[in-house]
């Protein structure tokens, strides 16, 4: 039987790798559609909104990384208990997911003294942004509440970027170290991460 | 139906959207405006140093999609199923990759510059996002399923807050997203809100 849900995104991790986490640590299996730049300049016409990822369930096409992340964490059951939990875990998501646009933008400045500039730019708000989540975070090893919920897996994905950028940041924050931590511990993902492709972003 | 304290400064802005929902969810609140030292001394008690802030029986709430989803959720205007609710966050995050390109109008410090920029904004960007809106509305003039949710009322509480800025019928030749504004407004609790809210220019 075919997969219940088809994840279309390029090569790459981007914006679709916090719906490939996800699934990843539910045991959801997927399909993992990954489009060439090639491919992609036809498929675009036929997006609802004109970009990646798309998220295909029950005849439905989803786009928006976020939208589509959030849907499949509560279908997996990795959303948060109440409404009032679920929108604690959005409000980490929508604050972490501010670094996303700026990391990307350096990563692609082909400038080098832009790319400085800009380098100066994200550091101070990475620190700005991580010790804002510090001082929310709860302190259970877990973003919110005592379990793990998609807004760990997001701030793994973003802060796994940061590490790659400037090792040991993580480190200066301890319950953000512990989330970071449990996320990498998990058996589903420590699985998930030891066999995923190595891409450049 | 739990107590609920919003806190933004005195405009419409990130909040509007939150006041419109409560207006048609009939939802009593406490609409909390701060500004200069009230909002000084408030800042360093908030989650993130930032407004909106939704207080919701002890629990504090920033970031503003997250407190209109909250309350979407609480008065049944999330969307039914979850890929309903998910079809309206799809639309509610498109609204703000375009809300992102309007922030020139708050960091373009040269006046020739930002006017040139709006004229772009017009002619380049806003068409085919609202072309792809308007096939994304349903002829009834709804984002998702057929009635009222957050992602009608986000897609209003933008126009209003833009028409502020750059004013104009920016909408004129689509006839669902007419439809979409005709819906939301004429909501009799926001229809009462819209008559009866503070005045403010932005």
């Amino acid at each position: 039987m075919a997969p219940k849900y088809k994840l279309t995104y390029f090569d790459a991790r981007g914006r679709g790798e916090p719906t490939r986490l996800i699934f990843a640590a539910a045991g959801v299996e997927f399909e993992d559609n990954r489009l060439t730049f090639e491919e992609w300049p036809a498929i675009k016409p036929t997006t609802p909104m004109g970009g990646l990822p798309l998220l295909e369930v029950d005849g439905v096409t989803l786009c928006q990384s976020l939208a589509i992340a959030r849907f499949a964490a509560r279908d997996v059951g990795l959303a948060g208990k109440s409404n009032l939990e679920q929108a604690q875990a959005d409000m980490f998501v929508d604050e972490i997911s501010e670094l996303l646009p700026k990391m990307a933008g350096l990563f692609f400045e082909k400038d080098e003294a832009v790319k400085a500039e800009k380098q100066k730019e994200v550091e101070e708000l990475i620190v700005k942004t991580y010790t804002i989540l510090e001082k929310l975070s709860g302190s259970a090893g877990y973003l919110v509440g005592n379990r793990l919920l998609w807004c760990d897996l997001i701030f793994f994905n973003i802060a796994s970027n940061v590490e790659n950028l400037k090792p040991g940041t993580v480190q200066n924050y301890p319950k953000l170290a512990k989330s970071y931590e449990n996320v990498k511990l998990n058996s589903r993902i420590a699985a998930y991460l030891a066999k995923r492709k190595e891409t450049p972003f | 139906m739990p107590t609920y304290k919003l806190t933004y400064f005195k405009s419409r802005g990130r909040a509007e959207l939150a006041r419109l929902l409560f207006a048609a969810g009939g939802v009593k609140y406490e609409d909390v405006r701060v500004e200069g030292e009230e909002w000084q001394q408030l800042k360093p008690k908030t989650p993130m140093g930032q407004l909106p802030l939704l207080e919701v029986d002890g629990v504090m709430i920033c970031q503003s999609k997250a407190i209109a989803r909250l309350i979407a959720k609480d008065i049944g205007m999330a969307g039914k199923t979850p890929l309903e609710q998910a079809q309206a966050d799809m639309i509610c995050d498109s609204l703000d990759d375009l809300g992102n390109k309007l922030m020139f109008l708050f960091t373009e410090k040269d006046e020739n510059k930002k006017e040139e920029k709006k004229k772009e904004f017009l002619e380049k960007t806003l068409p085919p996002t609202l072309d792809l809106f308007e096939k994304l509305a349903s002829a009834e003039g709804y984002f998702v399923g057929n009635s009222l949710t957050w992602a009608d009322v986000n897609f209003f509480a933008f126009f209003d807050l833009m028409n502020g800025y750059i004013p104009g019928d920016h909408l004129k030749v689509y006839v669902n997203l007419n439809k979409v504004m005709g819906n939301v407004s004429s909501n009799p609790g926001i229809e009462k809100w819209l008559k009866e809210r503070p005045e403010s220019t932005s």
